[in-house]
């Protein structure tokens, strides 16, 4: 049971309270937050779950604003994070985009908000669709609407249809002129190449997102290809678990507008698109650096938004780098980014240059891991193939789209 | 216009706007709108509410717009009203009388044509938390108990908490409770439902303590008609809910098998849920069915292992870091089912430390026969890690790892890359796990010593890794050739030489050597004695002495006590009991997880009982806590002295002048056939201590030794008529509750001697000074110049017990003392003991 949540800007100021229950906590614990926060080695910073000298804080950043909630019973502490991201999500939806301007200009509905999400510390409606029925969000069309007809209520008159149907997650009745369904496979492939340049791990951590405006309440149903791939799945709760179990098939009636499908893994993957391979030699206080990347496995589409970066360990004093192709960037922090944008075709862009080490030391020893970025449009890596989306219950005709997009998730090579 | 504002301290930014004007400008505006009736009146009512609310979140009071407000609040405009109602609720509170006017406007937007309108009103109604206003809320509440929308329903029922908690004999008399019992079991809406639920959870739990039909109540949701009725609309619950309902079937104990099974049947699909929460609270239900049934238990792992490890890699960084520590506790509880996915546990390169910490004792817990070739590989890369917290804790986990299994060949060459890295922190990491790695197989003294012997001490500088090198020169001085002239020119650099571990030591290093070679090391032996005799340090210069008069009695009974013939040692002892394992794995999915410790060893004063002093405590305990997250070795060490829960006992056990943790394993087992050479020296010294030389160390080995010195020594010169029980023993829990209980029946101030003031640095010489005069410590806590402390004591041949509190100012050296006791005639005796007592404190 949460008692309280404050929102806080990247300064530490406290943007906006919300006092969930009787006990009354006060504003003082955010400048303990803080000055807690602050003192903290850079690595703890962000550490969710804090014990305070009296109170038990969780906290959630997100784009510079840290949503902090309080309590001072034992309660499980998934759900306040959980919550907490909810609260992130649900606001960042409403005002297309966190930061500090956004919510002191929309505060009341921020308040609104969290008036309907939770009640006494207890979490009560956080589905995005019927939050959106209660209040109206402050689009520039509702703003439009108001010049227009002099109305200019952000709540709506009547209440949510759907807090008492049984499909809580969609909105009573939606009229479209164009029934369209999209649904993207979005991946994200996380690698780590060791020293030896062996590939120790690779997974995919994938989600299919629909997009859907469908008049009435439809019933879908999408199925794969090949579903044996997949290790493990969650669901949007529209997902009825028995076809699933059975025959691997998704069957749901979709809230309106978009949302997050499913979720999968996929393990044990063989290969990378793309290799990265750095080679360090050091000797009597310099260190030569050659850093190769080119495309492994061709995957058919075209790799870009290549991207390698890296932090210079402490002990390096001055580093000089170019590249064959693409730029590179060292900032004051030492953080080092060579962006490659697009691989060519002909020759495989490689970096290098010497690092000059502090006096005294003879070899590196500490080593740098180097972080890769990239983007592959039209191609789902694990192979997860969609096979085909029905439409049942509504005899609408209606258009379907697919995507697919694979990006790096947490890619590094060690060297 | 008005003038610019002055800058008003209140203002925690200079860019807002703030200030007395700002104000007093805003109450102008509101009165002059109050009344009108003119088109747009409500446009710029909005923007006024919005400026009063703005100034309100920034922290500015306006509180004195209270009455304004309220005229203001006759509208239809939806959104002011909510503006109102937030406005309201938030200064009510302060302004009890101004919060009447709002009755009124509230009760009839109650009773509005919109739902919505009826239940924000009622929302507000009841957040108003004014005492002396809950007459008003009765009537309200119970129409919106049996309104026709779900909405104002559910608001309602969270109505009826609120009350309950502003006054709950309203609320009881109002017969709330068994409205709202009726309709959870009846309403169509879930929402409703679960707020029963949760409301009613609250209520009969503080009920409970003084109703006995109310703790029956609470005891009956555990039963199977009402489990039933709420797992089978579990699917049609929110997801929120859907965790309540959980929480309360993890505590139902099913009749026989097949309706476990059954259960687990049901709930199989959450374990897919998108919400973290939800397949957390199913595998806290799903485990605490099986507990019974070993082997379903163990399916019951292979089964939630694979959502929570997506849930771990598909999250963000903070439901991952939470899952985490709950897939941690699993990991350690059952190793062998997660060996197989140790690449899970693999660490990311930006990664914060909390989450490397943790997959680094995953790593270490899950290594076995077939995986340990990878994960000591994927270890050692981390060696080499920027963050050296972590590259320490990653060698400590190779050198763990190794003590664990029985094929080390490949860990021993790795640790023996890790002494030529001619990285400080590595060479000392590496160094203390091939010691520890040595008295475990002997047999790869070899290897170890070729590498050893090449580095030099000069370039080890941390006591610990110093500590290591000295044990092995001293251990395996007749293989390495030079170590006679090694431990000589430490011994020579005596003085240097501040970690008294060290030199104790090399004490101990050079009498080995000195078996072994005797010849070389004569001369450094003499000077190590010397040396150690002249030693400040009590330890080194009883060791010292002792090792002395050990030579002078008999060389060859020195050496069978110096140089015995050593056993491998098998187990290392663990630091995190499995009682406390245990203890956590029955909270699963709670704070408790996340901190690694049960929560009897975190929470505070509200859900313990409440005292006085239990402020002081949780302050302790969180000290404890918030420094280092996870490391449990650490952890349970660190609560240990800083909780001050029983000190009593803990102090029994513990020596106070040992500060090296190498050793603590097999101490103390007193028998004479000691493991190692080590703890009997330490056993041998600590009875030199008793024979008087050590005051401070000496007392509480007394007790190890079952000497019963402290009785004498609280019986000094004119031995008061009361005798104390020198072995009190009494927990914090019958603390609490006596001293709530018992008046206060002595309430005294002392002065304190000077010198007590300048020994009272540190607490916990007090504390053991105290407990020599058979006054225990329970409880302590505060900072200079004020500190605070409860003890107590008990009569000799008597159960009556005397309870102390006493506020130590060092600045004026004055103490107050509260005493309360069972046996009050005796309390005045008892008091001049107690100021007796202190009194000698810090005296010579």
């Amino acid at each position: 049971m949460l008692q309280c949540i404050f929102l806080l800007s990247d300064s530490g100021e406290v943007i906006l309270e919300k006092q969930l229950t009787g006990h009354r906590v006060d504003r003082s614990i955010c400048n303990w937050f803080w000055d807690h926060t602050n003192s903290q080695p850079n690595s703890y910073k962000q550490q969710p779950v804090i014990a305070s000298p009296t109170h038990y804080l969780f906290q959630v950043c997100r784009e510079g604003i840290t949503f902090l909630a309080c309590t001072q019973v034992e309660m499980p502490p998934l759900m306040a994070i959980e919550f907490l991201c909810r609260v992130a999500d649900v606001i960042n939806g409403y005002l297309g985009g966190l930061n500090e301007d956004s919510i002191k200009d929309n505060f009341v509905i921020v308040y609104e908000l969290l008036d309907e999400m939770i009640d006494n510390g207890f979490p009560l409606t956080t589905e995005p669709n019927i939050l959106q029925e209660m209040i109206a969000p402050p689009n520039i069309v509702s703003k439009v609407l108001s010049v227009v007809t002099g109305n200019s209520s952000n709540v709506s008159d009547t209440l949510p249809g759907s807090t008492a149907s049984c499909v809580p997650w969609r909105t009573a009745d939606p009229k479209y002129a164009n029934n369209e369904v999209y649904v993207d496979l979005v991946e994200q492939m996380d690698a780590t190449i060791n020293r030896d340049g062996v590939l120790v791990k690779c997974e995919i951590n994938g989600e299919v997102q629909v997009n859907s405006h469908i008049t009435g309440l439809p019933d879908l149903t999408l199925s794969f290809a090949n579903p044996s791939i997949l290790d493990d799945v969650r669901f949007h709760p529209c997902v009825r678990f028995r076809p699933w179990e059975s025959n691997q098939i998704l069957s749901f009636v979709p809230p309106d507008g978009q949302f997050k499908l499913m979720n999968y893994r996929v393990r044990k993957l063989k290969s990378t698109p793309i290799y990265v391979k750095p080679q360090l030699t050091s000797d009597g206080g310099i260190c030569r650096l050659n850093v190769m990347v080119g495309m492994r496995n061709d995957p058919g589409k075209t790799v870009d938004s290549v991207n390698v970066q890296f932090q210079l360990p402490p002990c390096i004093l001055s580093a000089d780098l170019t590249s064959t192709h693409g730029t590179v960037n060292i900032l004051s922090n030492k953080t080092c980014t060579w962006s490659i944008g697009r691989i060519p075709k002909d020759k495989a862009p490689s970096m290098s240059g010497t690092l000059v080490l502090e006096t005294g030391l003879e070899r590196l020893h500490v080593f740098p891991t180097f972080q890769v970025d990239f983007r592959i449009m039209g191609v789902a890596l694990s192979g997860l193939q969609i096979d085909k989306l029905d439409l049942k219950t509504v005899p609408y005709r209606f258009y379907k789209g697919f995507r697919a997009l694979t990006r790096a998730g947490e890619f590094e090579v060690r060297s | 216009m008005a003038p610019p504002p002055p800058q008003s301290n209140r203002s925690p930014s200079p860019s807002q706007p703030s200030g007395k004007s700002e104000v007093s400008d805003l109450k102008l505006q509101l009165r002059q709108l109050a009344g009108s009736r003119a088109p747009g009146t409500d446009d710029s009512k909005r923007d006024l509410f919005k400026k009063v609310i703005s100034n309100m979140t920034i922290g500015i009071d306006v509180s004195s717009l209270f009455g304004e407000m309220v005229m203001c609040s006759a509208t239809s405009d939806i959104v002011l009203k909510k503006m109102c109602y937030l406005y309201v609720g938030n200064y009510a509170k302060v302004n009890p009388d101004l919060a009447l006017l709002t009755i009124n406007f509230l009760q009839r937007d109650c009773k509005d044509q919109d739902p919505m309108i009826r239940g924000l009103a009622l929302r507000s109604l009841c957040s108003l938390r004014v005492a002396n206003l809950v007459e008003y809320l009765v009537g309200p509440l119970g129409s919106g108990l049996k309104d026709n929308n779900s909405y104002v329903r559910t608001v309602a029922v969270i109505g009826v908490l609120k009350l309950y908690h502003i006054s709950a004999t309203t609320c009881i008399d109002a017969d709330f409770p068994e409205t709202l019992k009726h309709l959870m079991l009846n309403d169509q809406d879930t929402q409703v439902v679960a707020n029963c639920l949760s409301a009613l959870q609250e209520i009969w739990t503080l009920e409970s303590t003084t109703s006995e039909e109310a703790a029956r109540e609470r005891e009956n949701l555990h039963s199977k008609p009402y489990v039933y009725y709420f797992l089978n609309r579990i699917k049609e619950f929110s997801e929120w809910a859907q965790c309540l309902v959980m929480e309360l079937v993890a505590k139902y104990i099913p009749s026989d098998n097949s309706e476990i099974f059954d259960i687990m049947n049901l709930l199989e699909d959450r374990l897919q849920h998108a919400n973290g929460a939800v397949v957390l609270a199913t595998t806290k239900v799903f485990l605490h069915l099986t507990l019974s049934m070993a082997d379903v238990h163990q399916q019951v792992y292979e089964r939630i292992k694979a959502p929570l490890l997506t849930q771990v890699s598909s999250g963000s960084p903070e439901q991952s870091y939470a899952i985490l520590s709950h897939l941690h506790l699993l990991v350690m509880r059952a190793p062998y089912i997660f060996s197989s996915d140790y690449k899970h546990f693999y660490c990311q390169y930006n990664e914060p430390s909390y989450v490397k910490k943790l997959k680094l004792e995953m790593l270490t817990a899950v290594a076995n026969e077939s995986n340990t070739y990878e994960i000591v590989t994927e270890l050692c890369e981390y060696a080499a890690n920027v963050d050296i917290p972590i590259a320490r804790e990653s060698i400590r986990a190779v050198g763990k790892i190794a003590l664990q299994q029985y094929d080390v060949n490949a860990i021993v060459d790795r640790l023996l890359q890790f002494l030529e890295m001619e990285k400080d922190y590595v060479t000392s990491e590496a160094l203390v796990l091939v010691k520890d790695l040595l008295r475990k197989y002997p047999q790869w003294s070899q290897d170890c010593i070729a590498v050893v012997g090449n580095i030099s001490s000069n370039n080890v500088q941390e006591p610990k890794a110093k500590a290591a090198l000295i044990w092995m020169l001293g251990e395996y001085s007749q293989d390495m050739h030079d170590a006679p002239y090694v431990l000589e020119s430490l011994v020579e650099n005596w003085d240097e030489e501040h970690s008294a571990e060290v030199r104790l030591h090399l004490l101990t290093a050079v009498m080995k050597c000195f078996f072994k070679r005797p010849p070389e090391t004569q001369k450094a032996l003499g000077a190590a004695l010397a040396a150690g005799l002249a030693d400040f340090h009590q330890d080194v210069h009883d060791r010292a002495l002792f090792y002395y008069r050990l030579l002078q009695y008999n060389v060859s009974v020195a050496e069978s006590v110096v140089n015995p013939p050593k056993q491998a040692v098998s187990v290392f002892a663990d630091t995190q009991s499995s009682e406390v394992k245990d203890r956590i794995f029955d909270e699963f999915n709670s704070l408790s997880v996340v901190y690694q410790k049960p929560s009897y060893m975190f929470t505070d004063k509200e859900h313990r009982g409440t005292l006085e002093f239990s402020d002081e405590l949780g302050n302790l305990s969180i000290n404890a806590e918030t420094g280092d997250s996870v490391v449990p070795a650490q952890r349970v060490e660190e609560n240990d002295k800083d909780l001050l829960l029983s000190t009593t006992e803990k102090d029994d056990v513990r020596d106070p002048g040992s500060n090296g943790s190498a050793y603590n394993a097999p101490s103390y087992n007193g028998s004479v056939p000691s493991a190692t050479s080590q703890p009997l020296a330490d056993l041998a010294f600590s009875s030199t201590g008793a024979t008087g030389q050590a005051p401070a160390p000496g007392l509480a080995i007394d007790d190890l030794l079952g000497l019963d010195f402290s009785v004498g020594t609280a019986t000094t010169p004119s031995p008061p008529p009361l005798t104390l029980n020198p072995k009190a023993v009494l927990d914090p829990g019958t603390f609490q509750q006596k001293w709530r209980q018992l008046p206060i029946s002595l309430s005294e101030e002392y002065s304190l001697s000077p010198l007590g003031i300048a020994s009272l640095v540190t607490p916990n010489a007090l504390l053991r000074h105290m407990q020599s005069h058979s006054i225990q410590c329970i409880a302590s806590g505060g900072q200079s110049p004020n500190f605070k402390f409860f003890f107590f004591a008990q009569k000799a041949e008597e159960a009556s017990i005397y309870l102390v509190e006493c506020i130590i100012n060092t600045s004026s050296a004055k103490s107050q003392i509260k005493i309360k006791a069972d046996d009050q005639s005796s309390s005045q005796a008892f008091s001049t003991l107690f100021q007796s007592a202190l009194s000698k404190f810090g005296l010579p």
